[in-house]
């Protein structure tokens, strides 16, 4: 038997070089390289670690404009057999509910699957719901902040799932989603062979008209987004301020007030 | 004698800027040297910290006429005990010296002495530039970076600090403030003392600013990783790379061991197979980098090289990098000098040869890395072999020199290579080495026993 694994993947900007246009409260995504987000290298690693010890294909799917076929050769470097992108105009301006329909639409019209694997969240988007969504569009189970696959056999899989102040060890048969965390593995590099084969290979574009028979158009893109972002704010870096006092109990008594005001003592 | 000299800077400089305190002084007194090579501070000294070249030039027009010894600091990164004020005197810190401004239509960077490496990167790249080398630790100072002739692992394509320093504003022991260089690419105006100065490790005149060559926008990189099962393989396919006209931004050589040592100091995880690793760094437009990547992919398989690994994204080239630079910080505790001995590039592999021949002699245990082909080698003697430190650091430095080398590529003479500066260095040498000294510090008040011992000359000459 060989397993069917999905990895979920996002082109994302370079978060620690990108700017932020705090007028327009928008990522000035031309600012950074963009790459795979950096939780979706964990899956991919993790799908990868499964397919090397069980045999089986990794099938990377990513949503997003053509350009995001870059992230999708990296997938491919790094052990991928299969690259997916939906790309369409149609799908432009989805949320993670939007997004979650398409990309669950797209995982039906492959077939039959064992695992799918993603990150716990995108670092431009930060929710953190996509996968979740995903499972449930699928009807399936979904293991969250998974920080350690114990155990993976032929048809169920162990894992450790952190739960704040707990950790779960939870086994799931499959069709499973697993969503992983930073911990769960440490993402090998590519070599320079598979990269520069990966820069030749084909990355399989379906369009909207595509997934016709599977997905309701009216649910994808801005129109089957209800999520409406009214504004967004952002902090400013606040300066540490000073206060010198010449009679030391005087100061003791003002630091005693801010403390007590803030409820800490 | 000390209470009369705070008083007289209190005149120049403002008093909440002088430390006499043991407790503040104390992070002063010491730079990066290992512990058991680390030149003994005085305790008995006067940190001062200018806001300008003025002060400055006030406080060594009153220490010149004092005879107070005076030792200038940047960010105390260096390893050969230069900072270290070992006489009784004056330290002054350029740390409030923090001035920058970009010419983008000159591709410059004017940065006062204080201005760290990191801060310099931070400015530059703000302003679309970049300033292509890595000239050492990000805390380093420009006036050090400068006065040191810094190099580190960046130097292959572009070179050292020196290419890149056009202009210097520099305050001579004696007081007077001279502008040598400026924004030009040309300048043939009488002898180049601006050069003289750099590298001069602060004994010529104290650096308060520098006016820096910068480059278009950063390019695109690639670090390529090279895995070979021995050191030969790996060292031989250095000068191959280099002739096939490939030059890279950066090409180090090391050891398993120590990547695996230095990135669990990090909490990283060094994973690759292989004995012995070059580390690549490329760039240029896109296609470039990845056309050189496949010629030295074919060039690493022919020398008999393992599958090469690539890192594109930022993140994953950086920790390469960060892991590559901490070797030095995972040795540190445990290490009682550090070499950076040079020869010419192809000799580098019978350089690293004779050094595993010599631990071998004396049952030590030298771990080498470095600059693969900047001919650059860093050699660690460990604290357990420290009573054999002078015999090896000795074999070590024949062994260089008989290869054509030098004793230091980039770290400089110090306090702690003088003896060895003596040693290697022809008397003529020496003999103008002091006569410029002379003529630039005529009471020998700037920075005493760093580089040349004038003191002590007559001794260090009779020794040899």
């Amino acid at each position: 038997m060989s397993l069917k694994i999905v990895v979920l993947i996002k082109q994302v900007p370079d978060i620690t070089r990108v700017k932020f246009d705090a007028e327009r409260g928008r990522i000035d995504r031309s600012s950074a390289e963009a790459e795979i987000n950096p939780f979706d290298l964990n899956a991919l690693e993790a799908a990868v670690q499964v397919k090397e010890k069980l045999g089986g294909t990794v099938v990377a799917i990513s949503m997003g404009p053509q350009n995001a076929a870059v992230a999708l050769r990296d997938a491919l470097a790094r052990g991928a057999d299969e690259a997916i992108l939906l790309e369409d105009n149609k799908f432009a301006g989805a949320d993670t509910l939007a997004t979650s329909y398409t990309l669950a639409g797209a995982i039906k019209k492959l077939g039959n699957f064992d695992i799918i694997f993603c990150g716990e969240k995108t670092v431009d988007g930060d929710t953190g719901q996509v996968g979740a969504e995903v499972a449930e569009f699928l009807q399936v189970p979904h293991l969250y902040y998974v920080s350690k696959v114990k155990e993976v056999k032929e048809d169920k899989i162990v894992v450790v799932s952190e739960m704040e102040e707990a950790s779960y060890v939870v086994e799931c048969e499959f069709p499973v989603l697993v969503s992983v965390t930073k911990d769960v593995n440490k993402p090998r590099l590519p070599t320079l062979r598979e990269k520069l084969k990966a820069m030749k290979a084909e990355i399989k574009i379906w369009h909207a008209e595509n997934l016709t028979d599977i997905i309701n158009l009216s649910n994808v893109g801005y129109a089957g987004s209800p999520t409406v972002v009214s504004k967004v704010v952002v902090p400013k870096e606040k300066g540490r301020e000073g206060k010198v006092f010449k009679e030391i109990n005087e100061g003791i008594k003002v630091v005693l007030e801010e403390l007590a005001k803030k409820g800490l003592i | 004698m000390m209470k009369e000299v705070v008083e007289k800077l209190e005149e120049i400089v403002e008093k909440d800027f002088i430390l006499t305190k043991k407790e503040l002084i104390e992070s002063y007194l010491f730079d990066e040297t290992s512990i058991p090579v680390r030149p003994k501070p005085t305790l008995n000294c006067i940190v001062v910290k200018p806001e300008n070249s003025e002060q400055i030039s006030r406080i060594l027009k009153l220490a010149n006429e004092k005879r107070i010894p005076v030792y200038p600091r940047g960010g105390g990164t260096g390893l050969v005990g230069g900072a270290v004020p070992t006489k009784d005197g004056i330290v002054i810190s350029l740390e409030r010296m923090k001035r920058i401004e970009v010419d983008r239509e000159n591709l410059i960077a004017v940065a006062e002495a204080g201005v760290t490496l990191g801060e310099l990167l931070k400015v530059v790249e703000e302003a679309g530039l970049s300033f292509p080398p890595h000239p050492g630790d990000e805390g380093a100072q420009i006036g050090g970076l400068v006065a040191c002739n810094a190099g580190g692992a960046r130097a292959v394509k572009h070179g050292v600090m020196r290419n890149f320093v056009k202009g210097i504003e520099v305050v001579l022991p004696t007081g007077e403030i001279l502008n040598l260089g400026g924004k030009l690419l040309k300048n043939n105006m009488g002898y180049n003392l601006m050069h003289l100065i750099l590298g001069s490790e602060g004994t010529l005149g104290i650096i308060t600013k520098a006016v820096i060559r910068l480059c278009p926008k950063a390019e695109y990189t690639l670090t390529l990783v090279l895995p070979f099962n021995s050191r030969h393989e790996a060292l031989s396919t250095v000068p191959t790379i280099l002739t096939k006209g490939i030059s890279p931004l950066a090409l180090e050589y090391v050891e398993k061991e120590l990547m695996e040592k230095s990135a669990m100091h990090l909490g990283e995880k060094w994973n690759i197979e292989g004995k012995v690793f070059l580390v690549v760094i490329l760039s240029g437009t896109q296609n470039e980098v990845y056309n050189e990547a496949e010629r030295i992919n074919q060039i690493c398989s022919e020398k008999g090289g393992l599958e090469v690994y690539v890192a594109e994204r930022q993140d994953e080239q950086n920790t390469i990098l960060k892991i590559r630079s901490n070797i030095y910080t995972a040795l540190k505790e445990e290490s009682a000098d550090i070499f950076d001995t040079t020869v010419p590039p192809s000799n580098i592999g019978k350089l690293a040869d004779m050094i595993d021949k010599i631990a071998e002699k004396y049952s030590a245990y030298i771990p080498v890395y470095g600059h693969a082909a900047d001919g650059n080698l860093h050699a660690h003697v460990m604290k357990k072999d420290i009573d054999k430190y002078e015999k090896i650091k000795s074999e070590i430095y024949e062994a260089t020199i008989n290869l054509g080398g030098v004793i230091t590529g980039e770290h400089g003479i110090g306090k702690i290579r003088v003896k060895e500066l003596y040693k290697f260095m022809s008397p003529k040498s020496i003999e103008l080495m002091i006569g410029i000294k002379k003529l630039f510090d005529p009471n020998n008040i700037l920075n005493p026993g760093n580089v040349l011992s004038i003191d002590e000359n007559q001794a260090l000459r009779t020794e040899q």
